[in-house]
């Protein structure tokens, strides 16, 4: 299909377009011009070549499919009124292209102008040509978007990166207001679908999320359109370049919203919601913007208002509710589009010349700039709807629909009344656009001596107002076929009838037009001696929409945000544990509360003396631990060990003795470390009477321990007291030897049926290993804790005291028959690891318990005779122990893979050694050597890694050098 | 279980497994380069298994490409790895965002500490171990290998911040990992079993007398995960660690909260779904609930947040919390949605982290803070002297710096049209279709909250967005332009890319989330592909047969 390809082309041309012109030099203005330009006549060049299918009210559809399971397909759909829209968003864009062409300083660097340009114009076609309300929603963000880097392209000033911002905040925020709104369409019609959702306008109209869906949307076109009370970002938006300005708020940006009212006027429109929401933002914008206009002093403010009351205007028309309001509707869209764009690039011209936009400095420029003059008359008398132009013939229409009757409420009987008298403001800012800027003495002061532009640059306005000639004085030739084309297409078979006449004879709205003329130029005359010093529209001087909505905004959007992320969150830790342990009470305690817990027979477990005592005392340390721990921790870690203890007895008790014999090897090497690290700690030193604040937050943390530990006793209690279930433990008890080749059932279990657990672990703790490590190599103690301790300098100086004796001595002597003890138990150490590790399979013990063992000899060393000492005479590579563990334990599970069986399937047979015998090898043992070099190379690195924090610090107190030298014995341990 | 492909399942997890412990023994950080060339192709590989595996899932006709017995032994008694949609999804989600963090910190991040290869293998082992585990108890292992990993990785780099914020990140952590093992033991007391499905064809059975006590297993269990989702109030660690956290770590660590969104989404549909008795929907009010204090904290901390750190670590709560609240609501057509929403925010996080380094680099610390005070103190507006009004050339780096930001912020603010416009197009269009969809059904309240805090936390993303981007590309034009290199900013382009793929190809992609979020919520195909026959007696359903 022909069509097909050319909506493609339409859509995709501006889009590529884009991405070349960011690609050019900085000062490529022609270049950039000539692709610009080129686009956007191909654009208007295609979009005309449909022509023939539009007048004949035919729709060209494009659809491809993009996510279907979301009902969403990717459709270009191209009517009568988005051809007519098409036309104009290229038509325009072209005449913006070759204006900006002149109007940008060479020295502006364009590419970014232009890609920007281009790919706002593709976004507009996106938007008029979406099928699909999801994609019209996906091309209206855009262009929110694009408009904002628009604005914001002279970002060095304030005012351009305040208005960008603002523009995009309000329009962005309706926009997300219009795809909510879009969803709840969705869900009414039952598709996103543009042809689905216009053809279930009923079931839209009575459903009960009508009202919602409706404000929502209108929220998204109010403010796009710049209605009341979404305008204030439109004045703005002036900080943008002028061709930007005579783009956005011409043809393009602004028509968006009225473009998506008159679209969903047939789904939407009919209801009093509709007539009262869209009619009375319309009335009051148009109102308000004709009022505010008239006292501006920037030639681009003044047109910015101007924009805003035209919109309202053709909001309005919309919002009457008929179909010949939605036709003026559409007509004063083209038509405010030619005028306004003409006056945009007028007001940018004299900007250009003579170096200033205020109105109050510039006058009589007739002379120097004649043709330019006439241009912006003819387009200015447009805007005020002076007969013979076209902007005549569609406030005729206006007012002819404001004289019927709606609903016949006091506002719409008032109605005709109201708008001429706010026409009469149109004529007035139309006439003080002329008058006061061409007419008059000759201008004093300006930056530039004015004087015309290049022919070039005035072509588009000479266009535009030829337009606007051409329309005004024949438009049954001109604009009727277009107009009738866009027309049919929103209202189908229901076109009204409406008469493009210039001349309908002595009609009322001829006379409003008349009251509105004389009116205007009254009301100019009067103000005119006081407008040119007043500071500002009278009543609204003070209401001021950007400082409003900074206020807002800083207020919603900052203060109230850092107010409530105080209040809801915290940065310190201890308010976080405290949630923490109060939100896993309330989850722990929950379901008791919501269904009993029954009671059951539990079996009382027989209590032992013995036993009890064992407890008594572990308990008693526990408390101690924690009674302590907070000023005198070697006491706390102290009873935390006794405490440890007890747990190891209770392994005992219950005939669990590899349990037991890990606690125990684990114990010992936690509290050595630890001990190791209390030393850098700084003191605390208690207060005598602490604050009740801080009282407070003990007693709730002692409350929330309490409970927190008392739950956590009674849930072991309660799960351990119920019968157990049908568990999987019984089929490793079963099966431990007959296929896993160990009587330890809880060693197959570690490293044959949950090898992969224990796999995982190990990683774990070299992982963890690996953190202290990068943790402490960089670790500074507090100033407090650098000093040696108090001990060692009695020691020293009792050391120094005596001549014979050198520094050290006394530690020296009083380890030397320890030491020696440490030095010779080492080897016996390391067999008894070894006997652990290999009898692990059928009896307590195992490469874990082994490998901490091991461990534990490397520890006694360190204490007995000082980390100097000892890596003096012992290479220990820790990081490579435990690359060789983990790439052992890896190796042996991936064996398997030899074999064709799953990772970590261990077999076993017995091998025959000469003199011993024979002896059961499982593949588990290599797994568990493994387990057992990494387990070493960790624990040990962790050694190290704190007995190097003395060496350093002691060696070289706080100089940076000095650290990169000591740093030096650390880089070894690879 | 002959040939090698079938190994594939295991492989995400050993191959990063052995590659940190051959970086060991290669000598570590002493030879970085081979340190360096290892993790790289380690991640690559990754990311080549387990896009493998995601398609070869995808074509399988349950959706599920097969269960890894470990040791050979059988289930529900060994461990098993079970690769499905979403777990190869969340595989692949993980490899690409680390092939981009990896290849970041080649140019200098991962000289700034010690181990970081290692440890960053270690995080990814820790990663799809969690993802392809069909255990509790491995799913414990695995959690804590990722932890042990992460905490490294938080303090890679040191320094005061790094150092305060971590250890709070390690210690609320360290005490979610004991609720997790408090959950996981009771559970077990109460079933008996650690195997997920296993556990699913049992709890139906379960005595009411000790339903109390599985459920308070659950809760436990819960509050484990939602730790690491950074549920509110729970988070609260969470913003200040990724913020300090170095870049390429705070880009990996966007899968992070992820793990306990995967977990809570796995477990809580398989273990808690329709078919789990009186236990059914167990806890789905508060998982929505707080999904969407979640997401209202998180809107907050990004309008608060005072650098742009600090705004990406918020935007990571605001993602967590909508797929948390939207896992509540527990419908099929939003899990899908949400899926599509989660791959999508992760990526343009993980993105945004990265980019925010290369961005910050050429500015004066403090800068900042300095311009929000100018900000909320009234920038004058006028008094800015007269600045020539002539166009800036923008330098080309902070061009495409400023192109990423955008893009950033869009697929995170889910504007269009990016990513993550589709993706709330995804999740709000079904929330807005209850399953019920007859004419005239109403949309129960839930949708509406969830529609309305996802629009707004949008417009805050939105807005604080801006200011950001504002303040450093716009109101500082004579700022020193960033060093930038280019296997720093190939990898945030890749991210992007991805979200653009994301967009272009939303139907295939949409359906795979969709036939993802149809087997969680039905996960009889789960169960039975793991356990092969039940091995233990269902429940009784009643009827005779």
């Amino acid at each position: 299909m022909p069509y097909e390809a050319l909506l493609v082309a339409v859509l995709a041309l501006p889009f590529a377009g884009s991405f070349l012109a960011a690609l050019f030099r900085a000062n490529a203005r022609n270049a950039e011009s000539w692709l610009a330009g080129g686009v956007a006549l191909a654009s208007l060049a295609l979009a005309g070549a449909a022509y023939p299918l539009m007048a004949e009210g035919g729709i060209a559809r494009y659809s491809a499919a993009w996510v279907p399971g979301l009902g969403l397909e990717f459709v270009i759909r191209m009517d009568g009124l988005a051809w007519a829209m098409t036309m104009l968003i290229a038509g325009i864009g072209f005449l913006v292209v070759l204006y900006a062409r002149y109007y940008m300083s060479p020295a502006d660097p364009v590419p970014r102008f232009f890609s920007f340009l281009l790919a706002f114009m593709g976004s507009m076609f996106g938007i008029v040509l979406s099928g699909n309300l999801i994609q019209l929603v996906f091309f209206w963000e855009l262009t929110s978007l694009f408009s904002f880097l628009l604005i914001g392209y002279w970002h060095q000033t304030a005012q351009a990166r305040e208005g960008a911002r603002m523009a995009l905040i309000v329009t962005s925020a309706g926009g997300l207001c219009l795809f909510a709104g879009v969803l709840l369409l969705g869900h009414m019609a039952g598709s996103y679908d543009l042809d689905h959702v216009l053809a279930a306008g009923d079931a839209i109209r009575s459903h009960r999320l009508y009202v919602p869906a409706l404000i929502l949307v209108l929220l998204g076109a109010l403010t796009k359109s710049a209605q009341f009370p979404f305008h204030f970002w439109l004045p703005h938006a002036m900080a943008a370049p002028t061709p930007v300005s005579a783009y956005l708020h011409s043809a393009t940006m602004v028509k968006a919203g009225v473009f998506l009212l008159v679209r969903l006027w047939p789904a939407m429109g009919g209801t009093h919601e509709w007539l009262w929401l869209v009619g009375s933002a319309g009335l009051v914008t148009f109102i308000l913007g004709a009022f505010l206009a008239v006292f501006q002093q920037d030639l681009k403010g003044l047109l910015a208002h101007s924009t805003i009351s035209h919109l309202g205007l053709i909001t309005l028309l919309i919002g009457l509710d008929s179909p010949l309001g939605q036709v003026a509707a559409i007509f004063h869209i083209m038509n405010h589009a030619t005028f306004k764009a003409s006056l945009f690039m007028a007001a940018g011209i004299i900007d250009h010349e003579t170096g200033t936009r205020d109105i109050r400095r510039l006058s009589g420029l007739w002379r120097f700039m004649p043709i330019t003059g006439t241009l912006a008359m003819v387009a200015a008398a447009a805007m005020a709807g002076v007969p013979l132009l076209n902007g005549f013939l569609s406030k005729e229409m206006f007012f002819a629909e404001t004289i019927e009757i709606h609903d016949g409420s006091p506002v719409d009987r008032a109605l005709p009344y109201v708008v001429t008298a706010a026409s009469m403001f149109t004529v007035a800012y139309s006439l003080r656009f002329i008058r006061d800027v061409f007419f008059g003495p000759p201008p004093t002061g300006l930056p530039r001596t004015p004087h015309e532009p290049p022919t070039l640059m005035r072509l588009p306005a000479e266009v535009l107002v030829l337009a606007c000639l051409v329309v005004g004085i024949v438009p049954g030739y001109t604009v009727g076929p277009i107009l009738e084309t866009a027309v049919r297409s929103v209202l189908g078979a229901a076109v009204p009838e409406y008469s493009l006449a210039v001349w309908h004879g002595f009609t009322p709205e001829l006379l409003m037009s008349a009251f509105a003329m004389a009116g205007g130029i009254a009301v100019y005359f009067l103000l005119r001696s006081w407008l040119l010093v007043c500071e500002g529209p009278p009543l609204f001087r003070h209401i001021n929409g950007r400082r409003i909505f900074d206020r807002v905004l800083v207020t919603l959007s900052w203060r109230l945000a850092r107010r409530l992320e105080e209040i809801f969150g915290s940065r310190r830790l201890q308010p976080q544990l405290r949630l923490l342990a109060a939100v896993a009470l309330l989850a722990a305690l929950a379901p008791f509360y919501m269904q009993d817990l029954v009671p059951r027979s539990m079996a009382r477990p027989e209590l032992d003396a013995a036993f009890a005592l064992v407890w008594a005392v572990g308990i008693a340390c526990a408390l101690g631990a924690a009674w302590q721990a907070k000023f005198h921790r070697l006491a706390a870690l102290i009873l935390l060990g006794g405490a440890g203890l007890a747990t190891c007895i209770t392994f005992v008790w219950l005939s669990a003795p590899d349990l037991a014999l890990t606690q125990l090897v684990v114990e010992t090497v936690t509290t050595v470390l630890l001990l190791l690290g209390l030393r850098w700690l700084p003191k605390r030193l208690e207060e005598i009477s602490p604050p009740a604040r801080i009282r407070w937050y003990r007693g709730s943390d002692f409350a929330f321990a309490l409970a927190s530990g008392a739950g956590l006793a009674a849930l072991a209690y309660a799960a351990m007291t119920r019968p157990s279930p049908d568990s999987i433990a019984d089929f490793f008890v079963e099966n431990a030897y007959t296929k896993g080749g160990g009587t330890n059932v809880v060693n197959v279990i570690l490293v044959d049926f949950r090898g992969f657990d224990t796999f995982g672990e190990i990683t774990v703790l070299g992982a963890v290993a690996l953190t202290v490590y990068a943790l402490l190599r960089r670790f500074r103690p507090a100033p407090e804790s650098v000093p040696v301790p108090e001990q060692q300098r009695v020691q020293d100086i009792d050391d120094d005291a005596h001549p014979d004796r050198k520094k050290g001595d006394t530690v020296r002597s009083a380890m030397a028959v320890p030491g020696l003890i440490m030095r010779l138990l080492f080897p016996v150490i390391a067999v008894v690891a070894v006997y652990l590790l290999l009898r692990g399979h059928d009896l307590p013990g195992g490469g874990f318990v082994a490998g901490v063992t091991m461990a534990v000899a490397f520890i006694l060393q360190y204490m007995a005779r000082g980390t100097t000492w000892v890596e003096d005479r012992l290479r220990i590579l820790p990081v490579r122990w435990m690359a060789t563990g983990l790439l052992l334990a890896g190796g042996t599970g991936l064996g398997a893979w030899l074999f064709a069986k799953p990772f970590l399937t261990s077999s076993f047979s017995y091998l025959e050694i000469p003199l011993i015998g024979e002896i059961p090898m499982a593949s588990a043992l290599l797994f568990d050597l493994g387990v057992f070099a990494l387990v070493v190379g960790a624990t040990v690195l962790i050694l190290i890694a704190l007995a190097h924090q003395s060496v350093r610090s002691r060696r070289a107190p706080r100089s940076r050098e000095a650290e990169a030298t000591t740093l030096a014995p650390m880089a070894e341990l690879r | 279980m002959t040939a090698l492909a079938d190994h594939l399942i295991i492989a995400p997890v050993v191959l990063p497994l052995l590659a940190g412990a051959a970086m060991l023994a290669f000598g570590g950080d002493g030879r970085r380069r081979v340190s360096s060339a290892i993790n790289v192709t380690s991640t690559l590989a990754l990311a080549g298994i387990a896009l493998a595996l995601l398609l070869a899932c995808d074509a399988s006709p349950a959706g599920m490409l097969g269960v890894y017995r470990l040791g050979d032994w059988p289930a529900p008694f060994a461990i098993v790895l079970v690769a499905d949609r979403l777990s190869t999804l969340m595989l692949l989600l993980t490899s690409l965002l680390a092939t981009a963090a990896v290849v970041f910190s080649l140019a200098r991040w991962h000289r700034a500490g010690a181990h970081f290869h290692s440890l960053f293998q270690f995080l990814l082992t820790g990663l799809n171990g969690t993802f392809l585990t069909g255990d509790l108890f491995n799913l414990f292992v695995f959690f804590e290998l990722l932890l042990a990993a992460s905490y490294g990785l938080a303090l890679h780099g040191s320094g005061p911040a790094r150092v305060r914020a971590g250890l709070h990140y390690v210690v609320v952590n360290l005490a979610a990992s004991l609720l997790f093992l408090i959950g996981v033991s009771l559970i077990y007391g109460v079933s008996g079993t650690l195997n997920m499905a296993d556990l699913a064809a049992r709890i139906p059975a379960i005595r009411p007398e000790d339903r109390a006590l599985l459920e308070t297993g659950a809760g436990l269990l819960g509050i484990a995960f939602l730790v690491k989702a950074g549920m509110w109030p729970l988070c609260l660690w969470l913003p200040a660690t990724y913020a300090a956290a170095s870049p390429p770590v705070a880009s990996v660590f966007a899968i992070l909260t992820k793990v306990g969104a995967y977990v809570v989404l796995r477990l809580w549909l398989l273990l808690f779904g329709d078919g789990a008795g009186s236990s059914a929907q167990l806890g789905s009010d508060w998982l929505l609930v707080g999904g969407l204090a979640t997401v209202a904290f998180g809107a907050i901390c990004t309008l608060a947040s005072q650098d742009m750190p600090r705004l990406a670590a918020s935007s990571v709560l605001v993602s967590s919390g909508t797929v948390l609240a939207a896992t509540g609501m527990a419908q099929v057509d939003i899990t899908g949605g949400v899926l599509f929403y989660m791959v999508s925010s992760t990526l343009g996080i993980g993105a945004l982290f990265l980019l925010i380094e290369l961005i910050e680099r050429g500015r004066e610390p403090g800068a900042d803070v300095i311009a929000v005070t100018r900000e909320v103190y009234g920038e004058d507006f006028d008094s800015e002297g007269e600045v020539e009004v002539v166009g800036l050339v923008v330098p080309a780096t902070m061009g495409m710096l400023g192109i990423a930001f955008i893009g950033c912020g869009l697929v995170i603010a889910g504007l269009p049209p990016l990513s993550g416009f589709i993706a709330k197009v995804a999740l709000l269009g079904a929330a807005l279709s209850p399953p019920a969809a007859s004419e005239g059904a109403s949309v129960p309240v839930a949708s509406w909250v969830l529609l309305i805090v996802v629009i707004v936390s949008g417009l805050a993303a939105l807005i604080a967005i801006t200011r950001a981007g504002i303040r450093t590309f716009w109101a500082s034009p004579d700022r020193v332009v960033p060093d930038v290199q280019l296997v720093e900013v190939a990898p945030v382009a890749a991210l992007l890319l991805l979200c653009v793929i994301q967009t272009t190809h939303a139907g295939p992609i949409m359906r795979f989330m969709e036939s993802a979020a149809q087997s969680l919520h039905a996960p009889g195909d789960y169960v039975r592909g793991v356990l092969g026959t039940p091995v233990l007696p269902r429940a009784p359903q009643g009827s005779g047969r």
